[in-house]
């Protein structure tokens, strides 16, 4: 493992690992039933909470996408857990 | 377009290591029902599909493995982190370690490298999905092999993941057939 992740980043990794994945399931669901409204329903949930967990990752620990790197001043992006 | 998110669809962190488990399961990266074949098969055959749900199934899976091959990345990395020379001969991965030391290559357990014949793109919607439910489950009894050789719980949760990952993809594979099959009908 190349770097260090604190606690309180693992826990809110986990979090966003979770809802991501349920969007992530729903999705192919949706790939097969199109119609389903309740399934979209649950989609547009999972995707918005999967969002906050991401926002709530980056502003605490590090950047996850390159295009929300680089704020302050310093090629942040390097940091956090690569592999 | 892909778009690089630097973490893994499932987290993974190995405390222990153990350089010939990591060359098991390193067949999962470039072995024939691994993760690097089962993107490249579902990425490729995408573009021949004609019903958009299809070409959408394909696309999403296919992005999905290639998460799965990074974890599968990881695993393997981890499980090698630091080990040197004399400790990859000891666990008798001395062969590998000869050619790519800790490095991660696509190669099966047995070390030999990945090839395209693993996977076909045949230009037949129902021919591919057909082939493409088979390789879920080849790629499922994969998994179930590795965890009969595996102690470690830091790695059998992160393979038992992947594992039901090949069952819903199998099941999805299933109900595209039958809306194929459906609509030749």
């Amino acid at each position: 493992m190349v770097g260090n992740i604190s606690p309180q980043c693992a826990k809110l990794m986990q979090q966003l690992a979770a809802a991501d994945f349920f969007a992530t399931d729903m999705k192919l669901y949706l790939d097969t039933h199109p119609d389903d409204a309740k399934a979209l329903e649950i989609y547009r949930e999972a995707v918005k909470q999967a969002e906050a967990y991401k926002r709530a990752f980056e502003e605490s620990c590090y950047p996850l996408c390159a295009k929300n790197a680089g704020e302050g001043c310093s090629w942040n992006w390097l940091n956090g857990l690569w592999i | 377009m892909f778009i690089f998110e630097k973490r893994l669809e499932f987290p993974v962190v190995i405390k222990n290591r153990n350089p010939k488990l990591a060359s098991y399961i390193l067949s999962q990266y470039g072995g024939p029902d691994g993760e690097l074949a089962a993107s490249l098969r579902y990425l490729s055959q995408r573009f021949a599909q004609t019903d958009k749900r299809a070409v959408a199934l394909l696309t999403d899976i296919g992005t999905e493995e290639l998460s799965h091959l990074e974890m599968i990345g990881s695993i393997v990395s981890q499980l090698t982190t630091g080990e040197g020379a004399r400790s990859f001969d000891r666990y008798g991965v001395g062969d590998y370690y000869i050619d790519h030391a800790n490095a991660v290559y696509p190669a099966n357990a047995a070390g030999v490298p990945f090839t395209a014949a693993y996977i076909q793109s045949k230009g037949d919607p129902i021919a591919d999905l057909t082939e493409d439910l088979a390789a879920e489950q080849k790629a499922r009894a994969t998994y179930d092999n590795i965890l009969r050789m595996c102690d470690d719980p830091d790695v059998t949760c992160a393979i038992r993941f992947l594992r039901e990952r090949e069952v819903v993809h199998f099941q999805r594979f299933g109900e595209m057939l039958d809306i194929l099959q459906a609509k030749i009908k």
